[in-house]
């Protein structure tokens, strides 16, 4: 077979448990990728608004065995195979992690790429064997670029304090918002213009920067995410016991929760709400009557209003087949996202000299504001440009390289980004997820 | 008085000094989850978008300063006119007071029992016995309690009230049901100090619990 590796300690298969079922909150299938240096878990939600990334190191299993697989057809060497798994087929490999402590003695998962089988198997206790065979789709390498290190708010925090707050929220709520300033932090329930007050129960916890393992704050800012995908990142930092370090700049570009230790590396990406009119620094409320989000269609409540443009299109699906990817060409999802929305262009490997092309033709003609007043359109219009080009930067899809040895340096070079962007910015480093 | 360390309020009028409130108490109830290892709680009327009851919880940090948790509550003020529906039963009538059971061996009778019946029947004597009865086509089942003593009411204008002159072995009964006396008994955390039930032969049971500061009532009529 071509890939096998084993987990032995109760602990390992608790957070390998959690992982699957964090990964789960964000889509129903995801990316298995082997690679030498260990297992990434790789998954995006259907509007593209949150991303998800595990990396489980060969040391964190008691047995990894990977080998390389080239097919006599392709033209470089194929270093990974990444696998294409259906979320709910998993889940109950490891449905019961508490269970799955007292139970399993041994949890072995190997493939043979040649039957596009996974199997998942597990050593019970009293001699039991359960073995999960599953099948799998490929799938295009899928990998989003993000600098984090480029973010001017920087907070560290220990997964426990993070869980704490969070039980202050009803487990139905879906979004809320992060607002910083150097001297306070404080998380409370996203509400809009239209929320309904009489009907609604607000949270809102204050905290000291104090309590904050590291503090950064370099612009103030209310990020809006949705809560629901985060919670699965939490419950695996408490089984990993890593602390969590979140990423964010102003309101529309994305924030980014990580964990990361010696054998394990966590990556949710998620977007945020963002305002049109408002100016990066100021507090003012929305003039705009519709609010914008960056990178997608639903990071917040259905009630948002969308322009005609981005409700028809459909979400680019990330595993992209060839077909779907004739259709990433000619209607490019740059400049069919809402305005303000960035960047989140989905491509296979093979996309990206088109994709380029694509950003630095397609963007000023196809931004579309509503109520279209003069103004607003030319003001957004030049406001996207700038920002989308940022976007596209800072937080894109984009082609598995094959020279990505070091996928866990964060030193590693950038992915696939426009040739104009790299001008504009220079050789940004941005953390390889 | 005592469970709280400051109370204010202005009622609508010196003579109607009271405020009804209207809430969903779901979101009371989490909100004070909140505050399970709370330094302090605090809990004001506000009126910042709709009336809210802002729960204002302050919880032990890593840090100098505490953290704030705050809830707001949306809550309807309930007017005037209508404070007769809420006005709190006066004691019936009864034909039977009595010491309940332990409450915790009473909820599990009783949630054993909800599988099998929808309706409960309550009996009880003077002599402290009690009885809590289903009977469907398939199945009758009888849980019996005695030694539970009755406890003594005073009457308050001297005049003879049902109770007295009863024969003691003599059951007063009542059908209720059973959903609402388990969520009553489902309802119960802290055992009170005391727990006591009046029963109204075919009409109605009262339940008091009291703890010390506390006293909760609970009117469940009978079915038809």
């Amino acid at each position: 077979s071509n890939f096998e590796c084993i987990l032995h300690c109760f602990l390992f298969l608790l957070v390998f448990g959690r992982a699957i079922h964090a990964i789960a909150r964000i889509s129903d299938e995801f990316c298995f990728d082997p690679i030498e240096k260990g297992l990434a878990l790789r998954s995006v939600n259907s509007s593209r608004s949150a991303y998800a990334y595990v990396f489980f190191s060969s040391m964190f299993f008691q047995h990894y065995c990977w080998t390389a697989v080239s097919q006599p057809c392709q033209k470089e060497k194929q270093l990974s195979l990444p696998c294409k798994l259906i979320i709910k087929s998993v889940l109950p490999v490891f449905r019961c992690v508490n269970v799955l402590e007292r139970n399993v003695e041994k949890c072995s998962i190997y493939t043979n790429i040649n039957d596009h089988h996974i199997t998942f198997q597990l050593l019970c206790k009293h001699g039991v064997i359960k073995t999960y065979n599953l099948t799998f789709q490929e799938c295009d390498p899928l990998q989003a670029v993000f600098a984090k290190q480029m973010c001017p708010n920087i907070l560290k925090v220990h997964s426990r304090l993070l869980a704490d707050l969070m039980v202050h929220f009803p487990t139905s709520q879906e979004e809320i918002t992060l607002s910083v300033t150097p001297m306070k932090v404080c998380f409370k329930s996203y509400t809009e213009e239209d929320t309904d007050f009489s009907k609604t129960m607000l949270t809102e916890i204050q905290l000291n920067p104090d309590e904050f393992d590291y503090f950064q704050v370099g612009v103030d800012s209310e990020v809006t995410f949705c809560l629901k995908e985060l919670r699965g990142l939490l419950t695996l930092s408490e089984a990993a016991s890593a602390p969590i370090s979140i990423h964010f700049d102003i309101p529309g570009k994305p924030v980014a929760f990580s964990i990361e230790d010696t054998v394990l590396e966590a990556s949710f990406i998620l977007a945020t709400l963002s305002d049109m009119e408002k100016e990066p620094a100021s507090q003012q409320p929305p003039r705009l009557s519709q609010r914008q989000e960056s990178n997608a269609d639903a990071v917040a409540s259905k009630k948002q209003q969308w322009n005609g443009n981005a409700s028809t299109t459909e979400p680019v699906k990330p595993f992209a087949s060839p077909l779907a990817q004739q259709e990433i060409r000619s209607t490019p999802s740059i400049s069919k996202e809402m305005p303000g929305a960035g960047g989140t262009a989905v491509v296979g490997a093979k996309d990206r000299a088109v994709l380029e092309g694509e950003v630095t033709e397609a963007q000023p003609s196809e931004i579309t504001t509503s109520p279209p007043s003069p103004n607003s359109v030319s003001r957004a219009v030049s406001y996207i440009c700038n920002y989308c080009i940022f976007q596209f930067h800072s937080f894109f899809f984009g082609a598995f390289s094959c020279k990505e040895k070091d996928a866990l340096s964060h030193t590693s070079h950038s992915l696939a980004t426009a040739s104009d962007t790299e001008e504009d910015f220079g050789k940004a480093q941005s953390s390889q997820v | 008085g005592n469970v709280f360390d400051e109370f204010q309020m202005e009622g609508v009028a010196s003579e109607h000094n009271e405020i009804y409130l209207e809430l969903v108490p779901e979101n009371l109830s989490r909100a004070l989850k909140t505050a399970q290892s709370a330094k302090a709680v605090k809990i004001k009327l506000t009126n910042k978008h709709c009336p809210c009851l802002r729960v204002s919880v302050e919880l032990p940090s890593l840090s100098s300063s505490s953290r704030i948790v705050t809830h707001d509550i949306p809550v309807g003020l309930i007017p005037r006119r209508l404070w007769n529906d809420f006005r709190e039963p006066s004691v019936p009538d009864f034909d039977v007071s009595i010491y309940l059971p332990v409450l915790k061996t009473m909820k599990s009778v009783v949630e054993r029992m909800k599988n099998l019946s929808n309706s409960i029947v309550i009996e009880a004597n003077l002599s402290g016995e009690m009885n809590l009865k289903i009977e469907t086509d398939l199945v009758s089942v009888t849980t019996h309690f005695k030694d539970l003593g009755n406890p003594p009411w005073a009457s308050e204008d001297g005049c003879q009230s049902s109770a007295e002159g009863r024969d003691l072995e003599s059951m007063a009964e009542a059908r209720i049901d059973i959903k609402k006396l388990q969520q009553l008994l489902a309802g119960q955390q802290v055992n009170p100090t005391k727990a006591l039930c009046n029963i109204v032969s075919k009409r109605i049971v009262h339940f008091i619990l009291l703890h010390e500061d506390v006293s909760l009532q609970y009117f469940i009529p009978a079915l038809a």
